[in-house]
């Protein structure tokens, strides 16, 4: 094959696109109560830890990576990078570009399987002074904050669709990824939730 | 009904989806008699009171509890991995 047949049609395309559109949306009225952040071009990864290899790993991902591993329930993300629990044995690695992961399976080669997420799951950060609110609509789990806090993480379903969610702040913000499939189902769900408080669709080039 | 998952905390039922009888065990194929291999396939208690049973949590943390229910009332007394339950059964069987 010669060299300019190697040039690729294929271009990165965002798990929102055609679905989310940047700007006001909903209730026009004053201030818009909630925010979202599309999280285009992040990196993420489930580590799956091997059996009986958790605290090998745990030092590793210190070591190398400066991660702490969250216990059962809970998130460890620093700025745009870090863990969260998402079963037993089981993390989400985050980062802000999937290049940024670049290393981890390697570094964690026996201890724990490492698998690509970035094109799988849809992310979006929800905020603003509604956010709690809105996403009240969906999750049958409690988000007052005297049950779930920031470093607080779920596996749950909003609207009948498998979500991760991961409290950020205590502004608060919410992280929240559904699989890229259901990215279409989950907006209309959000759309929804989200019109009476007014919404704000913004950034899709990384956060 | 809410379940209180080991991993998760207290969870909408309709996160799990249930097995039946955690009590069970397989007998040996190779050893068992017809009728007892019956027994553990199709005859089951229905029990009104304390019951051991088997919950999935696939919403959730994808792991399987091992729920001890009230049928008569649905209160939850104990919410284990079902792991644990497991490997302490064979550990049990060991000793």
């Amino acid at each position: 094959m010669s060299e300019g047949m190697t040039t690729s049609a294929w271009r990165p395309r965002s798990a929102w696109a055609g679905v989310a559109r940047a700007g006001r949306h909903g209730r026009l009225q004053g201030e818009a109560g909630v925010r979202l952040t599309l999280g285009d071009g992040m990196g993420l990864a489930t580590l799956i830890a091997a059996d009986g290899q958790e605290t090998a790993l745990r030092q590793i991902l210190t070591d190398r990576f400066g991660w702490s591993l969250p216990e059962p329930g809970g998130a460890n993300v620093v700025g745009e990078r870090g863990l969260v629990w998402s079963a037993p044995g089981q993390w989400l690695a985050i980062a802000e570009t999937r290049h940024a992961l670049d290393g981890l399976a390697e570094a964690v080669r026996g201890l724990a399987a490492v698998t690509d997420q970035s094109d799988a799951r849809a992310l979006v950060r929800v905020s603003g002074p509604c956010a709690r609110m809105a996403l009240s609509k969906g999750l049958t789990i409690d988000l007052h904050p005297s049950a779930f806090r920031t470093g607080q993480s779920a596996v749950t379903s909003i609207a009948h669709i498998g979500a991760q969610i991961w409290q950020r702040n205590e502004a608060p913000a919410y992280d929240l990824t559904v699989a890229r499939s259901f990215a279409d189902s989950f907006w209309s769900w959000l759309d929804h939730a989200a019109a009476e408080f007014g919404y704000e669709v913004v950034g899709t080039s990384g956060h | 009904m809410r379940i209180r998952c080991s991993h998760c905390g207290e969870r909408d039922n309709g996160e799990f989806s249930y097995l039946g009888d955690a009590t069970l065990a397989r007998p040996d194929g190779m050893e068992a008699d017809a009728a007892a291999m019956y027994d553990y396939v199709y005859l089951r208690d229905n029990l009104a009171g304390e019951h051991r049973e088997l919950w999935y949590h696939g919403a959730g943390c994808r792991a399987w509890l091992v729920v001890t229910r009230d049928t008569r009332t649905h209160t939850i007394s104990d919410v284990s991995p079902a792991r644990d339950v497991a490997r302490t059964r064979r550990t049990g069987e060991a000793a």
